[in-house]
Order: C-alpha cells, then sequence, then structure tokens
C-alpha cells in the first residue's frame, strides 16, 4: 500500500506544477507526465487498458500503478491525503 | 491507392512489422500535413479520424488483441503482463532467455513500433493534439451537430 498526496490531472500543464511526490489521479496520463516523473509515487487512472500511456509509462519507471479507478478524478482533491492498495485496486482517503 | 489504414490492419495480420511502421508513418505525415496546412472541413475530420485511429484504436485495442493472440505462441511461455514488463523494462534477466527466439523477437519489435506512437509528442502535446483542435474550432461548421 502506498499513501501520499494526491494530485488529479485536469490537463497535462498540471503536471508542471508538480515539486513534492504525489500520487497522480487523471483519467488518462500524458506524455508530459515525464517532467514530473521523480516525484510521481503512484498513478491511478479511471481508463484501463495494457496500451494506455499510464501503463506503458509505469512499466518503464516501475510506478505502482491502478487502472480502472472510476470518478477517481471527481471523488478525489488535489492535496488529499490519499491510500493506494495496488493489489486490491483500492484508493481512499486518509486521515 | 490502398488506404493506409486499411493495410495497417493487413500487415497487422500478417505481422509484418516494417509495415506496421511503414503505414504508421504515412498516416502520421498525413496528419501533419492536414493540421498544418490551410485545411477544410472534410479533410480535418480525416485527421481527426486517423488521430482516433493511430492514437487509440489502433495501439490500445487492435495492437492489444494481436498481442494477446500472438503471445500464446512464444516458448517458454509468458503471459502478456510479463512480456510487456520484459520489454517495458528492458529486463536482462529474462530477455536473454528469448535471445535467439525469432516470435518473440518479432513480437517485440511490433510492440515498440507502437508504443513509440503513444509516447509522441509534437509542438509541446501529445500526437500534436492542440494544433488538431485549434485547426478543428476553426473549421467547424456553426450548425454542426
Amino acid at each position: 500500500m502506498i499513501t501520499g498526496i494526491a494530485a488529479v490531472i485536469n490537463s497535462p500543464r498540471d503536471y508542471y506544477k508538480i515539486k513534492k511526490p504525489v500520487i497522480i489521479i487523471a483519467k488518462k496520463t500524458h506524455p508530459d507526465i515525464v517532467i514530473s516523473i521523480k516525484n510521481v509515487k503512484a498513478i491511478v487512472t479511471e481508463l484501463d487498458n495494457k496500451l494506455c500511456h499510464a501503463a506503458i509509462i509505469a512499466r518503464e519507471y516501475g510506478i505502482p500503478l491502478v487502472m480502472g479507478a472510476e470518478n477517481a478524478t471527481k471523488e478525489f482533491r488535489t492535496g488529499d491525503k490519499i491510500t493506494v492498495d495496488i493489489k486490491r485496486k483500492m484508493i481512499w482517503k486518509t486521515q | 491507392m490502398e488506404d493506409p489504414i486499411i493495410d495497417l490492419l493487413a500487415c497487422t495480420y500478417r505481422l509484418d512489422v516494417a509495415g506496421v511502421e511503414k503505414n504508421l508513418k504515412i498516416l502520421w505525415s498525413e496528419y501533419q500535413k492536414i493540421i498544418h496546412q490551410k485545411s477544410n472541413w472534410k479533410n480535418i475530420n480525416r485527421a481527426r479520424a486517423i488521430l482516433y485511429f493511430i492514437g487509440y484504436i489502433y495501439p490500445e485495442w487492435i495492437t492489444v488483441q494481436s498481442l494477446e493472440r500472438r503471445i500464446r505462441f512464444i516458448k517458454p511461455p509468458l503471459t502478456l503482463n510479463a512480456f510487456l514488463v520484459t520489454v517495458d523494462r528492458n529486463d536482462q534477466r529474462i530477455l536473454k532467455k528469448y535471445k535467439n527466439n525469432e516470435k518473440f523477437k518479432k513480437l517485440s519489435r511490433f510492440y515498440k513500433i507502437v508504443k513509440s506512437v503513444k509516447n509522441k509528442v509534437a509542438n509541446g502535446t501529445y500526437l500534436d493534439e492542440n494544433t488538431f483542435n485549434e485547426q478543428y474550432e476553426k473549421l467547424k461548421p456553426k450548425d454542426h451537430f
């Protein structure tokens, strides 16, 4: 399980705002994620596909990934403290 | 002249990796040409079709299905996930098991070519989407629905 601060991505520009380690939450990722890759602890995406960009990036950089998290970009806000259970594909807010 | 989308599919069925690469390049060039020159509503929708095809349908559906079907023929056997992780991480420990396996090497080349499209950035955006979006909005008829 990974706990950290959520960064909800609504536009590729959002990757440039990341200055501290975060858990990315996005509908799908974008090549600009490499700008902040050193600060990405985990990735959560709404879309789920073995060849989507997030899946490729997660494999290339060895970053934990949960795909298919429906409405994750609506349920969480940037700055929320969250925990991601990679094996069970679950995400929840942490106090 | 044969449509490169059709030829790309035919090359995928044959696993003609050079043909896949050639047709992806042709489609990318056509897309770039349309969005960077004076265009019209018909052409910009051709560009939209190419963008959707090479950016989504081809890699995320057709390629995944093609890999899933063919991975079963690789010996020693490995799952599609294991194949993708091995190639993406360039895991030499596993790759050396398949050093002389032509099917594995061909499938790996095919995947890397398709992956290069998913990582392609032009003019600062994925698959030059900003340029496409700007052109599309300019050309969209006011009564389009």
